[in-house]
């Protein structure tokens, strides 16, 4: 295995986090949307270097399917079944964590997940790859859960899912060199179906509740 | 390596037996009754094919249940399909529960569609995704491959959301919502885990990294070099695989999604969620334990999996004495039998283990039973609300017997089955020294106990015509149990209800002995 330059690693994985902060700092549907576009063709490219590198040609295909499905398609279907969607539930206009502490959180996450990673799995045995990809897949995820937490609009939490989800892809490939492609399939079809249930549901919670603030969602209760 | 079979290298020959066919013809049978469903459309034909085929499920998964006794394991497709007497416990309710929701279904949504709550698309929708979802779980214990088992459990969280989104009502949205969520972030956390025990196993031989990549997410393969993987790594890899597979068996604290989920499917979808689907999950947990046993021993999981337990018992207990709603109280019942299931497993040893596979198959049986149960007594009412429920035994006589043998049932009470494998539970902890878990058990159980009589009762048989309630029995007192399609499925899973209390068959004892050989094996 060749020994990846350093200038590749960092820029991809700075990449990843620059685009994760930018869901964090947008209050628009369309603005986490392209955000999450930009991070999904950052992730397509690193797990192309990784499979370059590891020369695994699966890997390719993985990489392939990934922008197809996850750069092209996913943002193309949330943005047709939320079409009919009022603009005012598309916007956070008031979550319950101000934007500012957001990315302070986020960034404190992201210092979290690189000391995670260094005390949990014994760094001496990861290669170069893992070393750099491991601790930014898992602030993927931490960061894709405080977005769901942290916001009011029930958008939040598709886009929330869908960070944790490349954290995922991201965590794989650099761990594991990636699982077998037909179960990154079944995983992309998984990720695709879901997506479409999630948002029709969503189109039927704006009409039905005429709100996506989840705080009203409570009518199911115990009492 | 082929690309589509991850398993090519594993020295498995691509051999069709007939019955490592059979699993594969399991697969397909409810696939081809979706088609099935799809091409011909009209109401009756629909209900009537899937009927015949969780028939056929049924019949095939017996005849698979047979030939795993006598061979002790099967494989197909070239060592993606694996089934062992673990895969077969789990197998048996998926297709008994499965086959008697299916008769269940044909007067219930025909009801439902009478009463103009669905229409003939709707009906149609039901259908296909009723075989779509028992093909989902079927998926499940067959799968020899992790990753597979995952997308296969991922998927059945997906067609459940669309089978409780069959109702357009406010309730239904909800339920839907959090359970999409809740159950989604949960199962991205097991899938963590899964890469880490793949990775747990790339660090124990790194020489065979990339090759190893797939073949080690296999369970014959990491079972078998349980003793060689990385434990600090296995430690991690298995809190993730608990929480994640845990939400989605609703084991609590991540319970929160079940009671909404499972009371507002229709009722043959209850019955599965709760008696079939949750078990799937529960596998999962069972042979990632079986790893994680062969890797640190079994201290640390047994730990975390009493701890659980204990909590959901708890979590379900206070919720249970407190319910107002019929169904949301059945669904904390199942958090419960959760709770009780990983305790037995916690406990360990062979009556734990074996009281605990019992388990899986008792509270199958009995809370399908009484979601049946409160599928019809809630159309017969037109609620579901614990408190206008009164007399059902004056106006549904069958339904009233079979409502009060299943809650019986369900608290844990003699002869029945349940009584039977809690008490094997029990008597394993007791000699595992595990006082205070038993001790919590006990309690949580009294509790369970009282709250649940105090609401049956009345239920069943209290005045059905009392001052202060305007129910639609008023409107029609008529004595009647809504049909013998409705009735013929409770009686069925009431006599299996007795009958395991008193006497276990043969082989069904053989299978869950075999089934508690293969954690002796991990």
């Amino acid at each position: 295995m060749q020994v990846p330059q350093p200038d590749i690693l960092t820029l991809s994985s700075a990449g990843l986090l620059v685009a994760t902060f930018g869901v964090v700092v947008r209050r628009s549907f369309a603005g986490w949307l392209s955000a999450y576009r930009y991070q999904t063709v950052v992730l397509a490219g690193t797990t192309a270097v990784i499979a370059y590198f590891a020369d695994l040609p699966e890997l390719y295909v993985a990489a392939a399917l990934t922008l197809v499905i996850k750069a092209v398609l996913i943002p193309r279907i949330l943005v047709r079944v939320t079409e009919k969607i009022k603009g005012e539930f598309k916007i956070e206009a008031n979550p319950y964590v101000s934007i500012r502490l957001s990315v302070l959180i986020s960034a404190l996450l992201v210092a979290l997940s690189y000391a995670l990673v260094q005390e949990t799995l014994s760094t001496a045995s990861l290669d170069v790859l893992a070393t750099t990809y491991v601790p930014v897949s898992v602030s993927l995820f931490f960061i894709g859960l405080f977005v769901m937490v942290s916001r009011r609009m029930a958008l939040n939490q598709v886009v929330g899912l869908l960070i944790i989800e490349n954290g995922l892809f991201l965590f794989t490939a650099a761990l594991t060199y990636g699982l077998a492609l037909i179960i990154e399939i079944g995983i992309l079809a998984d990720i695709l179906v879901g997506v479409i249930i999630a948002s029709v549901l969503l189109s039927r919670m704006s009409q039905t509740f005429d709100t996506l603030d989840m705080t009203r969602l409570e009518n199911l209760r115990d009492d | 390596m082929v690309w589509w079979n991850p398993l090519a290298n594993a020295a498995q020959p691509f051999l069709p037996t007939s019955s490592s066919g059979l699993i594969v013809s399991l697969l397909l049978t409810p696939a081809v009754g979706g088609l099935l469903v799809t091409l011909l459309r009209g109401k009756r034909a629909s209900g009537v094919i899937t009927v015949a085929s969780t028939l056929l499920v049924l019949v095939q998964t017996l005849v698979l249940i047979g030939d795993i006794i006598a061979e002790k394991q099967l494989s197909a497709f070239g060592g993606l399909f694996y089934l062992d007497a673990l895969g077969a416990l789990i197998l048996l309710p998926i297709a008994g529960v499965g086959f008697v929701s299916a008769i269940y279904s044909i007067n219930y949504m025909g009801r439902q569609h009478e009463r103009g709550l669905l229409d003939d698309k709707h009906i149609t929708r039901y259908y296909q995704l009723f075989n779509a979802f028992m093909l989902t779980m079927l998926l499940v214990p067959v799968s020899n491959n992790m990753g597979l088992m995952w997308v296969a459990i991922e998927a059945t969280t997906l067609v459940s959301v669309l089978l409780i989104m069959l109702y357009t009502k406010e309730g239904a949205i909800e339920a839907a919502w959090k359970y999409l969520i809740i159950a989604t972030v949960g199962l991205s956390l097991a899938l963590f885990g899964i890469v880490l025990f793949s990775y747990s196993e790339a660090t124990a031989a790194p020489s065979s990294v990339s090759s190893a990549a797939a073949s080690s997410l296999n369970w014959t393969y990491v079972s078998a070099n349980a003793a060689s993987l990385n434990p600090e790594v296995v430690k991690f890899a298995f809190i993730f695989v608990l929480i994640g597979f845990g939400t989605k068996a609703g084991l609590a604290p991540m319970h929160t999604w079940l009671p909404d989920a499972h009371s507002e499917a229709p009722t043959p979808v209850s019955a599965l969620l709760s008696g079939v689907l949750l078990n799937c999950s529960i596998y999962a947990i069972l042979r990632f334990d079986i790893v994680t046993s062969g890797t640190l021993g079994s201290a640390f999981s047994s730990q975390m999996l009493v701890i659980l337990g204990a909590v959901s018992m708890g979590v379900a207990a206070a919720s249970i004495y407190f319910a107002k709603d019929m169904k949301r109280m059945l669904a904390y019942s199942s958090v419960e039998h959760m709770g009780i299931i990983t305790l037995g497993v916690g406990f360990g040893g062979f009556l734990g283990i074996f009281g605990a596979l019992f388990q899986i198959i008792n509270h199958a049986i009995a809370k399908s039973l009484m979601f049946f149960a409160s599928g019809t007594i809630s159309q017969k009412y037109d609620t579901k609300a614990i408190s206008e429920i009164k007399g059902i035994l004056k106006i549904m006589p069958v339904t009233g017997v079979v409502f009060l043998i299943g809650g019986l049932t369900i608290v844990g009470m003699p002869p029945f089955n349940i009584f039977a494998g809690e008490f094997l539970i029990l008597t394993s902890g007791f000699s595992g020294g595990q006082f205070l878990a038993i001790s919590l058990f006990l309690t949580f159980s009294v509790v369970i106990f009282a709250g649940l009589m105090k609401h049956l009762i009345p239920m069943v048989f209290g005045n059905p015509k009392g001052p202060g309630r305007e129910t639609a029995i008023d409107a029609n007192p008529k004595r009647d149990d809504m049909g013998w399609l409705a009735v013929v499925p409770m009686a069925a899973l009431a006599a299996f209800l007795i009958m395991l209390g008193v006497y276990l068959p043969q082989p069904l004892e053989t299978l869950i002995r075999d089934a508690v050989q293969v954690f002796n094996q991990g």
